[in-house]
């Protein structure tokens, strides 16, 4: 019933990794609230659900793990701010729903294969039942995963479920799971076709920037880095809908890495809001020398998110690239169209979250303090919750610097191992990360020396703000926060549109699917509780059963 | 073993109670209760005789039928008995302290007796006169039950109802004298044999039409649906469970499966219509559900989408459909009542069952959240609880048969079905308390018992699917497959 092999081995190890990261920053947190024993229990079902899924060699098993981690979502969410249960129940509508959608996958699998072992499935994509079979279980995926379209629920529940609940399961297991399962779907259980590998890769390129975009405009940090989850996954499904090994590499080292410093911003995330009570970005400001290990997890984390070399974020993203740059190699022109359209929406996918993150250090961290800011319980937050921030940052940086020789190596390379012996040499892009670091850090250090000498700085004048000869209280409105940097993308005539409707949730597939219970309100107009009208039903039936079965 | 016990046992306490309860108060109670747990006593008993033994039969006063009336008893009426009598069981615990808001009380043990009476029947009788006479019995003291509060919306829904189960009536009297008229017989076996001999004549099919209708109309199947959301949300909360969770299902289904499965024989038209009934049902049902406000109206109309999955499953006919039909409607029946004794719970404490004014009882009712908890996500198909495991195999047992389209409508359906569970139990129970309650009352110690212990049956009720008790569904099953 359960079987162990490269791809789940190491993502069984990465739950069990976050399930005591997130019992330790639960610990503190959660402490003082309503109901912690079932807390508690609910994390741990959650952890074992989710080593069900990953570890099970059974199709229902699977099924099982995995919708009940769809319940057990709900009822962590209810567990946060007020708004909870609406973000709850739209995250399990869409989660759930999709599962419904995965029974009938799995049921169109089991027609043709009459097995439900995964091991011994193996289908060419070349009936239409079972392209409707691979999506079917592939929305399951991307609703799980967060990606478009069914990504809506990821930003809600971030915004209102307690925060160690977002770091463990919408930005570590779930992605995890989700993508963990597209692999398999796309590695074992199916033959990719190239029309479906488009499907996704297309899918990828649009989640990619559609998200990051909603991400740029947000106020609150939590919704923030909900948007930006969605979007990394769409880095993820661009480099397994790639269909080689390295952009399929690069697709699951980048779900690895993007649990990893996902996690840790929702923890540092997480520490600002404990100590400071709120995560609108406006109300915030000005923390780095407050919370300085809190500062120094958030800053890796956005720097290894935004794919800034050396860390684990770069490379991962930098092999997705290099497997779309395979793809020009295939003669057809569509495939070749395609993936010079997703390597640009990658890649301009990239500045903007470095633009995203930009604006949110700079509104969290840096910046002038308000004066709300100054009493003195904020200060850094004690260890337990401190210790998994920090643990993930690290990984961060190890993840990027020894890439080759630690995760590459042993997690995902194995993985790929039937389709093709990746190592460092055989990529066909050149990247050696520790030399890189090597110079990335001689760069600094040359840069800080500089700074020191004095020779720079001379060339600034500091001096109070003043109008008019005026010297101006140093007010709050002096004040620059980060929240109102990319404004201006708001208010340009195309992106306002679009930014409006996305505001009024026409991107949003559970707001537009609401639609459809129109057709409850003809079947209500039908039911006016009058006697004779039930009675010419009846008879209506019977007639047409008449005629169907004697006619 | 004696299977008159199953009939004459409550139709015995009826006559008790109606002497005897004016005098004596607690008498009604006491014996109403002793006489529900008998039978499920009973009932299990007889569910393991039947797996060891076989069909049993039973000659009333010893006339060997054609003349004597039979009661017979195989795997699919043992397993019918026993969730008629388990659900019958914990509405009748539930109705002692529930039942103190009505007046005269012994007058509901003395009709809910007599629709037990008529159920048992129904699921007992082996000749089709008796299964009519049951029917008949049980329809009429539901038709009164439906009217026990007697506000003006209860007797209305009464009075709709008891036209509609009267024309049902009417239909499968004439489809029986037909079919007396066509074989000379009227036991059931014999029917089946007489008509295996015939060829099938357009008369079957009229016949059939007849049938369909008249116990469509008892199963609610849409287009004979519409008496049933007033009928169920009108009724004392006790009652709706026992209506919604078996009643339909012995009347409708039961019945119907019986009839087509094992006496007049079904063709492939008529599997392809039960399918697009069952489709239609389940579909419309639902989008009706998600509209409503009133709890126990948006339960009524639950009912009615999940009787299309059973007769839906019925209609693909293959041998795990049937399976998964049985299962469903085993857990239907559990969750359904455990659903509707919720509502009555919630009206109790809070003396409201609109939505538009409740919210927030989380805290104030912890047993009636968290066992609607579980009925809703169990009925909307959430593993690993019962209702995930029925849905899953009637999805799978449609895709085999190579029904595509339906079983995709039919994932669709579990869809909406979440979707207005979810609605019933955010509204309810989560959010901050609801300003237009006034006070919260306590919840008594019966109508939490009865509570828990369907909640924990439908926790467990996957288990069924264990091969220690996978036989007894089975051999019901076997029964429909013959």
């Amino acid at each position: 019933m359960f079987k162990l092999d490269a791809l789940n081995s190491f993502i069984a190890g990465a739950i069990g990794l976050f399930f005591i990261l997130a019992i330790s920053y639960s610990l503190k947190f959660m402490k003082g609230r309503k109901h912690l024993v079932l807390y508690y229990f609910y994390i741990v079902l959650s952890a074992l659900a989710s080593l069900g899924v990953v570890l099970t060699n059974n199709l229902v098993v699977l099924l099982v793990c995995w919708g009940f981690l769809g319940l057990l979502l709900y009822l962590l969410i209810n567990m946060g701010d007020s708004d909870a249960p609406q973000a709850a129940k739209k995250s399990l509508v869409i989660v759930g729903g999709t599962d419904a959608l995965m029974i009938f996958g799995i049921g169109i699998i089991y027609y043709f294969t009459q097995t439900m072992q995964l091991d011994k499935i193996r289908l060419e994509l070349n009936q239409e039942p079972l392209i409707l079979a691979y999506f079917c279980i592939a929305s399951a995926c991307f609703a799980k995963a967060g990606a478009m379209p069914y990504h809506s629920w990821v930003p809600d529940c971030a915004k209102s479920a307690p925060i160690p609940v977002t770091a463990f399961l919408p930005s570590a297991l779930d992605k995890l799971l989700g993508i963990y399962l597209l692999s398999r779907l796309s590695l074992n259980l199916f033959v990719m076709s190239k029309a479906v590998a488009m499907v996704l890769m297309i899918i990828g390129a649009i989640t990619i920037i559609a998200a990051v975009m909603m991400a740029l405009v947000q106020q609150n940090l939590k919704k923030l880095l909900g948007y930006s989850t969605v979007s990394q996954v769409g880095y993820m499904v661009l480099g397994i809908g790639t269909g080689n090994p390295i952009g399929i590499a690069g697709g699951l080292f980048h779900m690895l890495n993007h649990t990893v410093y996902k996690s840790c911003l929702f923890f540092s995330a997480g520490n600002v809001e404990y100590r400071t009570k709120t995560a609108e970005l406006d109300q915030l400001g000005g923390l780095s020398s407050l919370m300085p290990f809190t500062f120094f997890s958030f800053l890796v984390a956005s720097l290894s998110i935004s794919g800034i070399p050396p860390f684990n974020g770069f490379v991962s993203k930098w092999l997705i690239y290099q497997g779309l740059i395979q793809n020009l190699q295939f003669a057809d022109y569509s495939m070749k169209i395609i993936s010079i359209f997703c390597l640009i929406a990658a890649m301009f996918g990239s500045a903007l979250t470095l633009a995203t993150f930009m604006k949110t250090l700079h509104a969290v961290f840096l910046g002038q303090r308000l004066n709300t800011l100054k009493s003195k319980e904020i200060k850094e937050v004690s260890f337990t919750m401190l210790a998994p921030c920090l643990v993930l940052a690290v990984i961060c940086i190890i993840f990027g610097i020894f890439a080759f020789v630690l995760p590459l190596k042993y997690f995902i390379f194995p993985v790929l191992s039937v389709y093709a012996q990746l190592n460092a040499a055989s990529l066909p892009g050149h990247w050696s990360p520790v030399l890189a670091t090597i110079l990335i850090l001689i760069g600094l250090l040359t840069g800080a020396l500089l700074f020191r000498s004095g020779k720079v700085k001379s060339n600034i004048r500091e001096d109070s703000t003043f109008s008019g000869g005026e010297l101006e209280e140093q007010g709050q409105e002096a004040m620059v926060t980060g929240t109102d940097f990319y404004n201006t993308v708001q208010e340009m005539p195309f992106l306002k549109k679009v930014y409006q409707k996305a505001q009024a949730g026409t991107f949003d597939l559970y707001e537009q699917s609401r639609k459809i219970f129109k057709i409850s309100k003809v079947l209500q107009f039908l039911h006016n509780g009058v006697l004779p009208t039930y009675l010419v039903w009846i008879l209506l039936g019977m007639m047409g059963l008449f005629l169907i079965l004697i006619g | 073993m004696n299977l008159a016990l199953f009939v004459i046992v409550p139709l015995a306490c009826v006559f008790l109670i109606v002497l005897l309860a004016r005098r004596f108060k607690a008498l009604s109670d006491i014996l109403a209760n002793t006489a529900a747990l008998f039978l499920l006593l009973l009932a299990c008993f007889s569910l393991k005789q039947v797996a060891a033994q076989g069909v049993l039969t039973y000659n009333i006063s010893g006339w060997a039928p054609p003349i004597g009336i039979a009661l017979v008893m195989d795997g699919l009426s043992a397993f019918m008995l026993l969730t008629v009598n388990l659900v019958a069981f914990l509405a009748m615990i539930y109705a002692i302290s529930y039942m103190r808001r009505y007046t005269e009380k012994w007058k509901f043990h003395a009709l809910f007796l007599m629709m037990l009476t008529g159920m048992n029947g129904v699921i007992l009788s082996g000749d089709l006169f008796n299964l009519y006479i049951f029917i008949e019995v049980a329809s009429i003291s539901g038709y009164a039950l439906v009217a026990f509060g007697t506000q003006a919306e209860d007797l209305e829904a009464a009075f709709k109802y008891a036209i509609m189960g009267a024309l049902a009536s009417i239909f499968v009297l004439l489809g029986i004298a037909l079919l007396y008229s066509h074989t000379s017989t009227l036991n059931m076996a014999d029917i089946a044999l007489s008509l295996a001999a015939k060829p099938r004549g357009i008369l079957i099919n009229f016949i059939s039409v007849l049938f369909l209708a008249g116990f469509g109309l008892k199963a609610a199947i849409v287009p004979f649906h519409a008496w049933l959301p007033d009928a169920h949300s009108s009724a004392p909360s006790p009652v709706s469970a026992v209506l919604s969770g078996v009643f339909i299902k012995t009347l409708g289904v039961y019945a119907l499966a019986r009839v087509f499965f094992n006496i007049i024989g079904i063709s492939a038209q008529l599997f392809y219509v039960l399918m697009i009934l069952g489709i239609l049902s389940m579909a419309i049902g639902a989008f009706l559900a998600v509209a409503q406000n009133d709890i126990k109206r948006m339960f009524a109309y639950s009912s009615i989408s999940q009787v299309g999955y059973i007769i839906f499953a019925l209609g693909i006919a293959s041998p795990l459909a049937i399976f998964g039909a049985l299962l469903h409607l085993f857990n239907h029946a559990v969750l359904k009542s455990l659903l509707f004794l919720n509502a009555g719970t919630i009206e109790y404490a809070t003396d409201t069952r609109s939505l538009k004014g409740l919210g927030g009882l989380n805290d104030k009712l912890p047993v009636a959240s968290v066992s609607s908890l579980v009925a809703s996500m169990s009925i909307s198909g959430i593993p690993p609880l019962g209702g995930f495991w029925s849905k899953l195999i009637i999805i799978i047992a449609a895709v085999q048969a190579g029904y595509f389209n339906f079983a995709l409508v039919a994932v669709l359906v579990s869809v909406v079905t979440l979707v207005y569970y979810l609605k019933f139990y955010n509204t309810v129970f989560l959010g901050s308390l609801n300003a237009a309650i006034a006070e919260v009352k306590a919840v008594p110690f019966t109508m939490k018992f009865s509570l828990v212990a369907l909640a924990i049956i439908s926790l467990i009720a996957g288990g069924v699917l264990l091969p220690g008790l996978r036989i007894y569904l089975q051999a019901a099953a076997n029964v429909l497959m013959r």
